[in-house]
């Protein structure tokens, strides 16, 4: 065994439990064998701590600062970040610019919590001129960014994880049922045997309370974008922490939060996330896409 | 949520056009896994097809299938199919042909129709048209088992069949292994126009020696039996299907059919003819009130890179001592990503059934049974087709068939007296088959 994750036998499934990215991972895996788990959540861990070590921004020796620092210079790149960039790319392009991996360093001026101390118009003008995903330049073995320019795979990360961690497992198990649940962003490998939804407590991003609500999924991911917490409140008026890259100002009248099921927890992830970027349509943008969703507002 | 048909999925994506279906293709594209697509509930996949069969000179079909199939979510399947056939022109009569013109009375009893010297006496009233329904229900049940149910019916004019069917299936070996049982109960009824002809009854032709048309009609009426007759079928079938591996899948089917109840064809007749091959009479067959089958069907699909083989053989035997083979084989080739070709070749052969004859014998005694019926002697016959289907850029499918088909029956030993050895007594039956379907 490890220290690095836990194994609960429950009734009829075992609970694989650790942390990476900030969350808590779990593993739901229909099975009674632990050492089925325990290989299964080892895996798991293993997959997760690769990814947030070479995309997190916010280590200091990995791929992403080397990316991010290198200042006009080209870096290699792998073919896991030529495709994790191709689909940043699709993405930008399919929310018309919305969705910018590089509109991260926004963050340098806005702080979501909760307070009422809003950037001064300057500090965020300052950053703008940092941001644009079409002045990255890019192939299948390298990428330049300008000087003051970020990479930022948050948006991405974690469902692209979820999604990794799902298929690694279903590789591994082919004919047992696993949930793989990263802090709500959750991937099901397959059906389980009889047919019967896996019930998943997920956070109810309305109560701050931390209450829990249950969900119930087949198969396919399910994926959350927004945080209700994250916000500031100035004069009565609301801030969402989803910014707009090409004014470097929250979305106007953004829903909190917005959850979609979709076949991948990172295709999910990313029409949640284009729904919370067109404001006040992102019920009639998530109708047309035809999939189950839930929006906060 | 749960992932429907490919088939389905494209329509649907294609369809909407939307951002969604870019993304699932990028996510594919990022993740290296193929494509699936969740939706609320399946949709309702859809076949229509039209199918024009021609024998020369003899029957001509049309038959048109509508089929539509829906996923209710989990596996849950419900699928419907319903067939209307039509069927014109002349079937042969199991009589033989004879160097003189003959002339018969109309299985109804009403009208006669004159064959001309030499060729092979059809009966030229063969029409009917039938409609078929079928409605299947599948679903998991419990550890890798799953279930189907379903029902059939079949209405022509004068014949009714009803069935019921259920199977169990489980999957073992990671899926790998698929084993299945099945049980399948049919009724049928039937009930000829001019009722049922008496077993070994001569055909009463009228030429002049009946007084008048009640004491024809009397003469007719004694060579029938008016009530209805039916027939019950059981057939019980295991099957395992097994995946060889990722381009290999291999199905080997055991089945046996037991029937009890009316077999005879109440249209056919036999020639009774003289130690010169001349015609005397003409007599009703009669045929076994029981048959019993089984079948053994081994069929193998191969995954190439541009395509599929599909080679199947299956033999089947009877206690009517019909022994068949059939080999099957289809080849599909993907011309591009949205067309194919499949050329399709069958062979088939059987034995002729123990009361085969294709004509009684004067002096013989009469046989337990008998009938001339070609369908039952001894034949070979082929298949040759070939089919091109593309994908519209809607995600429909158009499919175009055609295929020639060839039945050559063959002598089983029976030695021809006189005027029958210049005569063709099994002649050939050729035809040819086309079909366009739809998919959406």
């Amino acid at each position: 065994m490890n220290d690095a994750f836990t194994i609960e036998q429950k009734s009829d499934h075992i609970i694989g439990r650790f942390a990476a990215m900030a969350s808590p991972c779990e593993l739901l895996i229909e099975t009674k064998d632990p050492l089925l788990a325990n290989h299964l959540t080892s895996l798991a861990y293993k997959e997760s701590q690769r990814i947030e070590q070479k995309f997190s921004r916010y280590l200091p020796n990995n791929l992403m600062a080397n990316i991010n620092h290198r200042m006009g210079k080209a870096v290699a790149i792998d073919d896991e970040t030529f495709r994790l960039l191709e689909f940043a790319n699709t993405c930008f392009e399919l929310s018309d610019g919305m969705f910018d991996i590089t509109s991260g360093v926004l963050r340098k001026a806005w702080k979501f919590d909760g307070s009422d101390n809003l950037p001064t118009p300057d500090a965020v003008k300052v950053l703008m001129p940092h941001i644009g995903w079409r002045k990255v330049k890019y192939t299948q073995s390298s990428i330049t960014l300008a000087k003051g320019m970020e990479l930022d795979f948050g948006g991405i990360g974690k469902e692209y994880a979820v999604d990794c961690v799902a298929k690694l497992c279903a590789e591994s198990a082919s004919t047992t049922s696993i949930v793989v649940n990263f802090g709500g962003d959750i991937q099901v490998t397959r059906a389980r045997h009889n047919s019967q939804p896996w019930h998943i407590g997920i956070e109810n991003p309305e109560d701050d309370n931390s209450t829990t609500k249950v969900l119930k999924i087949v198969s396919g991911g399910l994926a959350t974008s927004g945080d209700a917490r994250r916000y500031l409140l100035k004069d009565g008026k609301h801030y969402s922490h989803i910014l707009n890259p090409e004014t470097g100002y929250p979305t106007e009248t953004a829903a909190r939060s917005v959850t979609v099921a979709a076949p991948h927890c990172i295709q999910a992830g990313l029409l949640a996330t284009m729904a919370l970027l067109k404001g006040p349509n992102a019920e009639v943008f998530l109708e047309q896409q035809d999939v189950k969703f839930w929006c906060y507002r | 949520m749960q992932l429907i048909s490919k088939n389905s999925l494209t329509n649907k994506v294609r369809k909407t056009a939307n951002v969604n279906a870019a993304l699932a293709a990028a996510t594919c594209a990022l993740l290296g896994t193929s494509a699936v697509v969740q939706a609320d509930e399946g949709l309702w996949e859809m076949d229509a097809a039209l199918l024009y069969y021609g024998e020369t000179e003899r029957v001509t079909a049309v038959e048109g299938v509508f089929s539509a199939k829906k996923d209710f979510g989990d596996e849950h399947i419900f699928s419907t199919k319903i067939t209307a056939d039509s069927l014109t022109g002349a079937s042969a009569s199991g009589a033989v042909a004879q160097p003189n013109a003959q002339t018969y009375t109309r299985p109804s009893g009403k009208g006669q129709y004159v064959v001309a010297a030499g060729e092979v006496p059809l009966d030229d009233t063969f029409h009917d048209t039938r409609v078929q329904l079928e409605a299947q229900w599948t679903q998991p049940l419990w550890n890798d088992m799953r279930g189907s149910t379903g029902v059939h019916l079949s209405k022509e004019y004068d014949y009714l069949s009803i069935a019921v069917n259920g199977s169990l299936a489980k999957d073992f070996n990671q899926k790998n292994t698929t084993v299945s049982a099945g049980l399948s109960l049919a009724y049928d009824t039937i009930d000829p126009e001019g009722g049922r002809p008496v077993a070994f009854s001569e055909m009463v032709i009228d030429e002049g020696q009946f007084a008048n048309e009640e004491a024809y009609q009397a003469a007719f009426d004694a060579t029938r039996q008016t009530d209805t007759d039916d027939k019950t079928t059981v057939d019980l079938m295991f099957g395992v299907t097994q995946i060889i591996n990722r381009r290999i899948l291999m199905q080997f089917n055991y089945g046996l059919s037991m029937s009890d109840g009316y077999h005879t064809d109440p249209f056919k007749v036999l020639s009774v003819v003289n130690d010169q091959g001349l015609t005397q009479s003409l007599v009703h067959e009669d045929r076994p009130t029981e048959r019993t089958r089984h079948n053994f069907y081994w069929q193998t699909k191969y995954a190439l890179d541009s395509g599929v083989a599909d080679i199947s053989y299956r033999y089947a035997t009877d206690d009517w001592d019909i022994n068949s083979h059939t080999i099957d084989s289809r080849f599909r080739f993907n011309l591009s990503d949205n067309t194919y070709i499949q050329p399709h070749f069958r062979y088939y052969q059987q034995s002729a059934a123990d009361f085969y004859q294709p004509f009684l014998l004067e002096d013989s005694s009469l046989p337990t049974f008998a009938s001339a019926d070609y369908r039952l002697g001894e034949m070979t016959a082929y298949t040759i087709g070939l089919k091109y289907g593309m994908t519209m850029p809607s995600g429909n499918e158009w499919a175009f068939r055609v295929e020639y088909y060839q039945q050559d029956p063959k002598n089983a030993g029976f030695d021809a007296p006189g005027a029958l050895q210049q005569l063709d007594l099994y002649p050939s039956v050729k035809a040819v088959i086309a079909q366009v379907s739809y998919s959406f």
